[in-house]
Protein backbone atom coordinates (compact mmCIF):
# COMPACT_ATOMS: atom_id res chain seq x y z
CA UNK A 1 0.00 0.00 0.00
CA UNK A 2 2.87 2.27 0.73
CA UNK A 3 5.04 1.95 -2.62
CA UNK A 4 1.70 1.96 -4.81
CA UNK A 5 1.64 5.65 -5.46
CA UNK A 6 1.71 5.33 -8.86
CA UNK A 7 -1.57 3.16 -9.14
CA UNK A 8 -3.24 6.05 -6.55
CA UNK A 9 -2.22 8.46 -9.01
CA UNK A 10 -3.85 7.13 -11.35
CA UNK A 11 -6.90 5.94 -9.83
CA UNK A 12 -7.07 9.97 -8.11
CA UNK A 13 -6.84 11.27 -11.84
CA UNK A 14 -9.82 8.09 -13.29
CA UNK A 15 -11.90 9.08 -10.28
CA UNK A 16 -11.20 12.77 -9.76
CA UNK A 17 -11.69 12.37 -5.79
CA UNK A 18 -9.18 13.62 -2.89
CA UNK A 19 -10.51 10.94 -0.90
CA UNK A 20 -13.24 7.42 -1.25
CA UNK A 21 -14.42 4.68 0.79
CA UNK A 22 -14.36 1.61 -0.40
CA UNK A 23 -17.03 -1.55 1.69
CA UNK A 24 -16.37 -4.63 0.86
CA UNK A 25 -17.77 -8.17 2.50
CA UNK A 26 -16.51 -7.77 6.26
CA UNK A 27 -13.92 -5.10 4.96
CA UNK A 28 -13.66 -1.34 4.47
CA UNK A 29 -11.23 0.27 3.01
CA UNK A 30 -10.79 4.12 3.01
CA UNK A 31 -8.73 6.63 0.84
CA UNK A 32 -7.01 9.85 2.12
CA UNK A 33 -8.23 9.99 5.80
CA UNK A 34 -6.55 12.82 7.59
CA UNK A 35 -6.98 11.23 10.65
CA UNK A 36 -8.17 8.31 13.21
CA UNK A 37 -9.92 10.32 15.87
CA UNK A 38 -11.14 6.91 17.54
CA UNK A 39 -10.78 3.30 17.80
CA UNK A 40 -11.96 0.55 19.33
CA UNK A 41 -14.06 -2.64 18.69
CA UNK A 42 -17.40 -1.08 18.05
CA UNK A 43 -16.61 1.97 16.41
CA UNK A 44 -13.83 3.50 14.23
CA UNK A 45 -13.94 7.84 13.69
CA UNK A 46 -11.94 8.93 11.39
CA UNK A 47 -11.70 12.45 9.53
CA UNK A 48 -11.56 13.00 6.04
CA UNK A 49 -11.20 16.61 4.58
CA UNK A 50 -14.75 18.63 5.49
CA UNK A 51 -16.47 15.63 6.83
CA UNK A 52 -16.21 13.00 9.58
CA UNK A 53 -17.12 9.34 9.27
CA UNK A 54 -18.25 7.16 11.66
CA UNK A 55 -18.47 3.05 11.23
CA UNK A 56 -19.97 0.97 13.45
CA UNK A 57 -19.77 -2.91 13.75
CA UNK A 58 -18.78 -5.77 15.54
CA UNK A 59 -15.28 -7.06 15.95
CA UNK A 60 -13.73 -4.41 14.65
CA UNK A 61 -10.00 -4.33 13.95
CA UNK A 62 -7.39 -2.79 11.27
CA UNK A 63 -5.95 -5.05 8.50
CA UNK A 64 -3.59 -2.75 7.37
CA UNK A 65 -2.66 1.22 8.01
CA UNK A 66 -0.41 3.73 6.20
CA UNK A 67 -0.17 7.11 6.69
CA UNK A 68 -3.29 7.67 4.00
CA UNK A 69 -4.82 4.19 3.76
CA UNK A 70 -7.11 1.90 6.26
CA UNK A 71 -8.35 -1.79 5.81
CA UNK A 72 -10.74 -2.31 8.43
CA UNK A 73 -11.90 -5.47 9.11
CA UNK A 74 -14.77 -7.17 11.05
CA UNK A 75 -18.78 -7.00 10.57
CA UNK A 76 -19.53 -3.52 9.55
CA UNK A 77 -23.33 -2.50 10.16
CA UNK A 78 -23.34 1.03 9.40
CA UNK A 79 -20.93 3.88 8.07
CA UNK A 80 -22.43 7.26 9.02
CA UNK A 81 -21.07 10.90 7.36
CA UNK A 82 -20.95 14.50 9.41
CA UNK A 83 -20.34 17.05 7.68
CA UNK A 84 -18.93 20.28 9.27
CA UNK B 1 9.42 -2.95 -1.95
CA UNK B 2 10.75 -2.92 1.06
CA UNK B 3 13.15 -5.97 1.74
CA UNK B 4 13.19 -5.37 5.31
CA UNK B 5 10.38 -6.54 6.28
CA UNK B 6 9.90 -8.09 10.23
CA UNK B 7 7.26 -9.38 12.47
CA UNK B 8 7.11 -7.81 15.77
CA UNK B 9 5.76 -8.77 19.33
CA UNK B 10 4.42 -5.94 21.42
CA UNK B 11 3.85 -7.26 24.70
CA UNK B 12 0.24 -5.46 25.60
CA UNK B 13 -3.50 -6.10 26.56
CA UNK B 14 -4.72 -2.56 24.71
CA UNK B 15 -5.10 -3.61 20.99
CA UNK B 16 -6.77 -0.63 19.81
CA UNK B 17 -4.40 1.82 21.94
CA UNK B 18 -1.41 0.29 20.39
CA UNK B 19 -2.80 0.64 17.07
CA UNK B 20 -4.12 4.22 17.37
CA UNK B 21 -0.58 5.33 18.74
CA UNK B 22 1.42 3.42 16.07
CA UNK B 23 -1.16 6.23 13.60
CA UNK B 24 -0.18 8.82 15.41
CA UNK B 25 3.56 8.18 14.64
CA UNK B 26 2.97 7.03 11.45
CA UNK B 27 3.99 3.62 11.23
CA UNK B 28 2.80 1.35 8.25
CA UNK B 29 1.26 -1.95 8.91
CA UNK B 30 0.70 -4.27 6.78
CA UNK B 31 -0.29 -7.25 8.90
CA UNK B 32 -1.50 -7.63 12.32
CA UNK B 33 -2.49 -10.64 14.67
CA UNK B 34 -3.88 -10.33 18.18
CA UNK B 35 -3.33 -12.46 21.46
CA UNK B 36 -4.39 -12.40 24.36
CA UNK B 37 -1.28 -11.18 26.04
CA UNK B 38 0.99 -9.34 22.72
CA UNK B 39 0.28 -8.39 19.10
CA UNK B 40 1.77 -8.98 16.30
CA UNK B 41 2.80 -6.70 14.28
CA UNK B 42 4.29 -6.97 10.42
CA UNK B 43 5.74 -3.81 9.43
CA UNK B 44 9.59 -2.74 8.28
CA UNK B 45 12.60 -2.34 9.80
CA UNK B 46 13.25 0.93 9.46
CA UNK B 47 9.52 1.39 11.16
CA UNK B 48 10.62 -1.01 13.92
CA UNK B 49 13.30 1.65 14.84
CA UNK B 50 10.96 4.55 14.97
CA UNK B 51 8.46 2.51 17.53
CA UNK B 52 11.46 1.70 19.71
CA UNK B 53 12.12 5.68 19.80
CA UNK B 54 8.82 6.61 20.28
CA UNK B 55 7.10 3.55 22.56
CA UNK B 56 9.72 3.12 25.03
CA UNK B 57 7.11 1.82 27.35
CA UNK B 58 6.18 -1.54 25.51
CA UNK B 59 8.24 -4.38 25.61
CA UNK B 60 9.02 -5.09 21.69
CA UNK B 61 10.88 -7.77 20.29
CA UNK B 62 11.77 -9.22 16.81
CA UNK B 63 9.53 -12.32 16.30
CA UNK B 64 10.70 -13.12 12.67
CA UNK B 65 11.64 -11.34 9.88
CA UNK B 66 10.42 -11.99 6.18
CA UNK B 67 12.29 -11.30 2.66
CA UNK B 68 15.65 -10.15 2.90
CA UNK B 69 16.11 -9.71 6.27
CA UNK B 70 14.90 -13.71 6.69
CA UNK B 71 17.64 -14.86 4.42
CA UNK B 72 20.20 -12.99 6.46
CA UNK B 73 19.11 -14.55 9.32
CA UNK B 74 18.99 -18.19 7.97
CA UNK B 75 22.96 -17.84 6.61
CA UNK B 76 23.47 -16.23 10.38
CA UNK B 77 22.28 -19.26 12.07
CA UNK B 78 23.59 -21.98 9.61
CA UNK B 79 26.67 -20.00 9.29
CA UNK B 80 28.99 -23.61 10.42
CA UNK B 81 26.99 -25.65 8.13
CA UNK B 82 27.31 -23.38 5.31
CA UNK B 83 30.65 -22.70 5.48
CA UNK B 84 31.44 -26.44 6.03
CA UNK B 85 29.34 -27.03 2.77
CA UNK B 86 31.46 -24.39 0.84
CA UNK B 87 34.86 -25.14 2.15
CA UNK B 88 34.05 -29.23 1.11
CA UNK B 89 32.91 -27.87 -2.50
CA UNK B 90 36.35 -26.02 -2.82
CA UNK B 91 38.34 -29.51 -1.38
CA UNK B 92 36.68 -31.70 -3.52
CA UNK B 93 37.34 -28.95 -6.66
CA UNK B 94 40.43 -29.15 -5.57
CA UNK B 95 40.71 -33.09 -4.85
CA UNK B 96 39.25 -33.47 -8.40
CA UNK B 97 41.26 -31.18 -10.72
CA UNK B 98 44.82 -31.89 -8.64
CA UNK B 99 47.65 -33.70 -9.84
CA UNK B 100 49.23 -35.83 -7.28
CA UNK B 101 51.55 -38.17 -9.24
CA UNK B 102 52.78 -38.32 -12.63
CA UNK B 103 53.36 -41.38 -14.03
CA UNK B 104 55.49 -42.05 -17.40
CA UNK B 105 54.88 -45.14 -19.03
CA UNK B 106 58.35 -45.60 -20.49
CA UNK B 107 61.04 -48.09 -19.40
CA UNK B 108 63.73 -45.91 -20.98
CA UNK B 109 65.06 -43.18 -17.93
CA UNK B 110 65.92 -40.73 -20.96
CA UNK B 111 62.81 -40.96 -22.40
CA UNK B 112 61.03 -40.34 -18.75
CA UNK B 113 63.68 -37.43 -17.60
CA UNK B 114 62.72 -35.81 -21.12
CA UNK B 115 59.18 -35.98 -20.70
CA UNK B 116 58.79 -34.85 -17.17
CA UNK B 117 60.56 -31.46 -18.22
CA UNK B 118 58.47 -30.84 -20.69
CA UNK B 119 55.46 -31.34 -18.57
CA UNK B 120 57.08 -29.18 -16.55
CA UNK B 121 57.34 -26.62 -18.50
CA UNK B 122 54.11 -27.02 -19.33
CA UNK B 123 52.63 -27.02 -16.10
CA UNK B 124 52.23 -30.31 -15.64
CA UNK B 125 53.46 -31.40 -12.90
CA UNK B 126 52.79 -32.83 -9.05
CA UNK B 127 50.45 -30.65 -6.88
CA UNK B 128 49.83 -28.66 -10.11
CA UNK B 129 46.08 -28.37 -11.35
CA UNK B 130 44.82 -30.41 -14.34
CA UNK B 131 44.51 -28.69 -17.89
CA UNK B 132 41.54 -29.18 -20.28
CA UNK B 133 41.41 -31.51 -22.85
CA UNK B 134 42.25 -29.12 -25.80
CA UNK B 135 45.14 -28.09 -23.68
CA UNK B 136 46.75 -31.23 -23.21
CA UNK B 137 46.13 -31.97 -27.36
CA UNK B 138 48.28 -28.74 -27.90
CA UNK B 139 50.66 -29.79 -25.31
CA UNK B 140 50.88 -33.63 -26.92
CA UNK B 141 50.81 -31.94 -30.26
CA UNK B 142 53.94 -29.46 -28.91
CA UNK B 143 56.23 -32.22 -27.28
CA UNK B 144 56.23 -34.18 -30.60
CA UNK B 145 56.83 -31.66 -32.85
CA UNK B 146 59.94 -30.91 -30.50
CA UNK B 147 61.10 -34.25 -30.05
CA UNK B 148 59.79 -35.52 -33.07
CA UNK B 149 63.13 -37.68 -33.57
CA UNK B 150 62.86 -39.16 -30.49
CA UNK B 151 59.23 -39.93 -29.73
CA UNK B 152 56.72 -41.61 -32.25
CA UNK B 153 53.23 -40.89 -30.12
CA UNK B 154 52.06 -39.49 -26.77
CA UNK B 155 49.45 -39.79 -25.30
CA UNK B 156 48.17 -38.08 -21.57
CA UNK B 157 45.18 -39.54 -19.74
CA UNK B 158 44.03 -38.37 -15.91
CA UNK B 159 42.97 -41.54 -13.62
CA UNK B 160 42.21 -40.24 -10.38
CA UNK B 161 44.78 -37.53 -9.07
CA UNK B 162 47.20 -39.69 -11.20
CA UNK B 163 48.64 -38.07 -14.61
CA UNK B 164 49.40 -41.29 -16.58
CA UNK B 165 51.69 -40.18 -20.06
CA UNK B 166 51.83 -42.91 -22.32
CA UNK B 167 54.85 -42.93 -25.07
CA UNK B 168 56.44 -44.56 -27.66
CA UNK B 169 60.00 -44.14 -28.89
CA UNK B 170 61.16 -44.26 -32.44
CA UNK B 171 63.12 -47.73 -33.39
CA UNK B 172 64.11 -49.13 -36.54
CA UNK B 173 61.12 -50.36 -38.56
CA UNK B 174 61.11 -53.86 -37.87
CA UNK B 175 58.63 -54.70 -40.15
CA UNK B 176 60.00 -53.95 -43.42
CA UNK B 177 62.93 -56.09 -42.04
CA UNK B 178 63.87 -58.46 -44.99
CA UNK B 179 65.20 -62.36 -45.40
CA UNK B 180 67.95 -63.25 -46.84
CA UNK B 181 66.69 -66.40 -48.62
CA UNK B 182 63.20 -67.33 -47.84
CA UNK B 183 59.47 -68.82 -49.62
CA UNK B 184 55.90 -67.93 -50.12
CA UNK B 185 54.31 -71.47 -48.56
CA UNK B 186 50.87 -71.97 -48.74
CA UNK B 187 49.40 -71.34 -45.26
CA UNK B 188 46.31 -73.80 -45.86
CA UNK B 189 45.08 -76.50 -48.82
CA UNK B 190 43.73 -74.13 -51.43
CA UNK B 191 43.06 -73.92 -55.31
CA UNK B 192 45.51 -70.72 -56.30
CA UNK B 193 42.93 -67.92 -58.19
CA UNK B 194 45.83 -65.32 -58.09
CA UNK B 195 49.81 -65.14 -58.36
CA UNK B 196 51.56 -61.32 -58.15
CA UNK B 197 55.05 -61.88 -58.02
CA UNK B 198 57.13 -59.23 -56.62
CA UNK B 199 60.70 -61.57 -56.15
CA UNK B 200 61.51 -65.25 -56.78
CA UNK B 201 60.35 -67.91 -58.69
CA UNK B 202 57.22 -69.47 -59.09
CA UNK B 203 56.47 -73.35 -58.27
CA UNK B 204 53.05 -73.32 -59.12
CA UNK B 205 50.00 -71.57 -61.31
CA UNK B 206 46.87 -70.36 -61.50
CA UNK B 207 44.45 -73.27 -60.60
CA UNK B 208 46.75 -75.23 -58.82
CA UNK B 209 45.91 -76.68 -56.41
CA UNK B 210 48.32 -76.27 -53.25
CA UNK B 211 48.29 -78.16 -49.60
CA UNK B 212 49.58 -76.54 -46.71
CA UNK B 213 53.63 -75.26 -46.13
CA UNK B 214 53.74 -76.08 -49.85
CA UNK B 215 55.99 -73.89 -51.63
CA UNK B 216 54.14 -71.42 -54.43
CA UNK B 217 56.97 -68.85 -54.48
CA UNK B 218 60.81 -70.18 -54.30
CA UNK B 219 63.53 -67.95 -52.97
CA UNK B 220 66.07 -70.15 -54.80
CA UNK B 221 67.46 -69.33 -58.41
CA UNK B 222 67.90 -72.46 -60.09
CA UNK B 223 69.45 -72.86 -63.49
CA UNK B 224 70.16 -76.63 -64.62
CA UNK B 225 69.68 -78.07 -61.18
CA UNK B 226 71.86 -75.76 -59.78
CA UNK B 227 70.81 -72.90 -56.79
CA UNK B 228 72.54 -70.18 -58.72
CA UNK B 229 71.35 -67.32 -56.38
CA UNK B 230 69.48 -67.35 -53.20
CA UNK B 231 66.70 -63.97 -52.58
CA UNK B 232 63.73 -63.62 -50.39
CA UNK B 233 60.54 -64.31 -52.33
CA UNK B 234 57.68 -62.33 -52.19
CA UNK B 235 54.42 -62.02 -53.80
CA UNK B 236 50.68 -62.11 -53.37
CA UNK B 237 49.43 -65.78 -53.53
CA UNK B 238 45.46 -65.72 -53.49
CA UNK B 239 43.38 -69.30 -53.18
CA UNK B 240 39.96 -70.34 -52.93
CA UNK B 241 39.96 -71.92 -49.30
CA UNK B 242 36.55 -74.03 -48.38
CA UNK B 243 35.30 -73.34 -45.62
CA UNK B 244 32.53 -75.44 -43.86
CA UNK B 245 30.22 -73.32 -41.28
CA UNK B 246 27.60 -75.21 -39.32
CA UNK B 247 24.39 -73.19 -37.38
CA UNK B 248 21.94 -74.01 -35.46
CA UNK B 249 18.91 -70.90 -35.41
CA UNK B 250 15.72 -71.49 -32.06
CA UNK B 251 12.81 -70.28 -33.70
CA UNK B 252 11.87 -68.66 -30.56
CA UNK B 253 14.44 -65.98 -30.20
CA UNK B 254 14.02 -63.37 -27.21
CA UNK B 255 14.11 -59.46 -28.26
CA UNK B 256 14.51 -56.74 -25.52
CA UNK B 257 12.69 -53.46 -26.27
CA UNK B 258 13.18 -50.53 -24.55
CA UNK B 259 9.89 -48.96 -22.85
CA UNK B 260 11.19 -45.17 -23.12
CA UNK B 261 11.41 -44.93 -19.57
CA UNK B 262 14.62 -43.57 -17.97
CA UNK B 263 15.48 -43.15 -13.99
CA UNK B 264 18.87 -41.62 -12.73
CA UNK B 265 20.34 -42.38 -9.65
CA UNK B 266 23.93 -42.04 -8.10
CA UNK B 267 26.47 -45.20 -6.89
CA UNK B 268 29.08 -44.45 -4.61
CA UNK B 269 32.25 -47.43 -5.53
CA UNK B 270 34.32 -47.86 -2.41
CA UNK B 271 37.17 -50.38 -3.26
CA UNK B 272 35.18 -52.89 -5.04
CA UNK B 273 31.84 -52.18 -3.01
CA UNK B 274 29.01 -50.35 -4.57
CA UNK B 275 26.59 -48.18 -2.90
CA UNK B 276 23.24 -47.30 -4.47
CA UNK B 277 21.93 -44.04 -3.25
CA UNK B 278 18.13 -43.94 -4.23
CA UNK B 279 16.23 -47.27 -4.75
CA UNK B 280 15.68 -47.96 -7.71
CA UNK B 281 11.92 -48.45 -9.62
CA UNK B 282 12.77 -49.81 -12.44
CA UNK B 283 12.44 -53.80 -12.66
CA UNK B 284 14.08 -54.48 -15.43
CA UNK B 285 17.13 -52.27 -16.84
CA UNK B 286 20.04 -51.62 -18.19
CA UNK B 287 22.25 -49.29 -16.63
CA UNK B 288 24.93 -46.96 -18.38
CA UNK B 289 27.66 -45.54 -15.99
CA UNK B 290 29.40 -42.12 -16.04
CA UNK B 291 31.69 -41.34 -13.97
CA UNK B 292 31.30 -37.91 -11.87
CA UNK B 293 34.27 -37.94 -9.46
CA UNK B 294 36.94 -40.87 -9.16
CA UNK B 295 39.68 -40.43 -6.17
CA UNK B 296 41.89 -43.60 -5.80
CA UNK B 297 39.54 -46.28 -5.13
CA UNK B 298 36.56 -43.71 -4.04
CA UNK B 299 34.29 -43.22 -7.17
CA UNK B 300 30.79 -41.64 -7.47
CA UNK B 301 28.65 -42.64 -10.81
CA UNK B 302 25.63 -40.95 -12.44
CA UNK B 303 23.75 -44.13 -13.19
CA UNK B 304 21.00 -44.31 -16.22
CA UNK B 305 18.56 -46.84 -15.51
CA UNK B 306 17.00 -48.00 -19.08
CA UNK B 307 13.97 -50.14 -18.78
CA UNK B 308 13.32 -52.62 -21.08
CA UNK B 309 11.25 -55.32 -21.53
CA UNK B 310 11.41 -58.95 -23.30
CA UNK B 311 9.43 -59.89 -25.69
CA UNK B 312 9.13 -63.28 -27.74
CA UNK B 313 9.16 -63.68 -31.75
CA UNK B 314 8.24 -66.67 -33.32
CA UNK B 315 10.55 -67.14 -36.44
CA UNK B 316 9.16 -68.95 -39.80
CA UNK B 317 11.19 -71.41 -41.36
CA UNK B 318 11.94 -69.48 -44.03
CA UNK B 319 12.89 -66.38 -41.75
CA UNK B 320 14.61 -69.02 -39.74
CA UNK B 321 16.85 -70.29 -42.60
CA UNK B 322 18.47 -66.81 -43.66
CA UNK B 323 19.17 -65.43 -39.97
CA UNK B 324 21.08 -68.64 -40.17
CA UNK B 325 23.04 -67.74 -43.50
CA UNK B 326 23.50 -64.50 -42.57
CA UNK B 327 25.11 -65.46 -39.56
CA UNK B 328 27.38 -68.06 -41.12
CA UNK B 329 28.64 -65.02 -43.45
CA UNK B 330 28.74 -63.04 -40.44
CA UNK B 331 30.99 -65.94 -39.17
CA UNK B 332 33.48 -65.94 -42.34
CA UNK B 333 33.51 -62.32 -42.72
CA UNK B 334 35.25 -61.91 -39.30
CA UNK B 335 38.06 -63.50 -41.26
CA UNK B 336 38.17 -61.31 -44.39
CA UNK B 337 41.11 -58.99 -44.39
CA UNK B 338 41.97 -55.99 -47.98
CA UNK B 339 41.25 -57.69 -51.42
CA UNK B 340 39.29 -60.89 -49.63
CA UNK B 341 35.94 -62.08 -50.37
CA UNK B 342 33.38 -64.83 -50.53
CA UNK B 343 32.77 -66.43 -54.23
CA UNK B 344 30.15 -69.22 -53.55
CA UNK B 345 27.73 -70.09 -50.26
CA UNK B 346 26.09 -73.23 -50.69
CA UNK B 347 23.34 -74.94 -48.28
CA UNK B 348 24.85 -78.78 -48.31
CA UNK B 349 22.62 -80.03 -45.44
CA UNK B 350 19.30 -78.78 -43.82
CA UNK B 351 17.81 -80.07 -40.93
CA UNK B 352 14.71 -78.41 -39.23
CA UNK B 353 13.67 -79.43 -35.74
CA UNK B 354 10.70 -78.83 -33.83
CA UNK B 355 12.16 -75.89 -32.11
CA UNK B 356 15.39 -75.44 -34.65
CA UNK B 357 16.73 -75.52 -37.85
CA UNK B 358 20.06 -76.45 -38.66
CA UNK B 359 22.15 -75.65 -41.44
CA UNK B 360 25.53 -76.79 -42.59
CA UNK B 361 26.88 -74.07 -45.34
CA UNK B 362 29.63 -74.75 -47.65
CA UNK B 363 31.58 -71.77 -48.18
CA UNK B 364 34.29 -70.49 -51.08
CA UNK B 365 36.80 -67.61 -50.05
CA UNK B 366 39.20 -65.86 -52.04
CA UNK B 367 42.12 -65.53 -49.29
CA UNK B 368 45.70 -64.13 -49.24
CA UNK B 369 47.18 -68.22 -48.48
CA UNK B 370 50.78 -66.43 -49.03
CA UNK B 371 53.26 -66.33 -45.78
CA UNK B 372 56.96 -66.17 -45.82
CA UNK B 373 59.18 -69.06 -44.73
CA UNK B 374 62.57 -68.33 -44.21
CA UNK B 375 65.59 -70.94 -45.64
CA UNK B 376 67.98 -71.44 -43.28
CA UNK B 377 71.33 -72.64 -43.79
CA UNK B 378 72.67 -69.90 -46.64
CA UNK B 379 75.05 -67.42 -46.13
CA UNK B 380 73.72 -64.06 -45.96
CA UNK B 381 77.10 -62.90 -47.86
CA UNK B 382 76.02 -65.11 -50.74
CA UNK B 383 72.28 -63.92 -50.84
CA UNK B 384 72.46 -60.69 -53.05
CA UNK B 385 69.93 -60.50 -55.23
CA UNK B 386 68.37 -58.29 -58.33
CA UNK B 387 64.79 -58.37 -58.44
CA UNK B 388 64.49 -56.81 -61.92
CA UNK B 389 66.13 -59.51 -63.38
CA UNK B 390 64.69 -62.74 -61.69
CA UNK B 391 61.51 -61.82 -62.46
Amino acid sequence: MKNLHFREFFKNFLYDLNNFITVYENHLHVYNYQKLNKLSSTEIILTLDDKQITITGDNLKIKQMTKQELLIDGVILKVEFKYE
Amino acid sequence: MNKDIIWLKIYTNGYYNLLLKLNDIGITILDNKKYKDYILIKTSYKDYERIKKYLISYKIEIYDSAGYLKIKDIVKKYRIFIMGLFLGFIILLITNNLILKVEIKSPNKNIQNLLVSELKNYGLSPLRFKKSHNKIEKIVENILDNNNELLEWLEIKYDGLVMIVNVTEKTNNEENKTYDNCDIVARTDAKIASLNIYRGVALKEINDYVLKDEVILSGSITFNDEVKNSVCASGEVYGEVWYKVKVTVPFKETVVKYTGKNRYNLKLKINDDEYQIFRSRIQNKKEKKINLYKLNDFEINLIKEREYVEEDIILSEEEAYNKAISIAEEKIKLKLRDNEEILVKKVLKKQVNDSTIYLEIFIVMKENIGVVKVVEGVNPNDTQSDPESIR
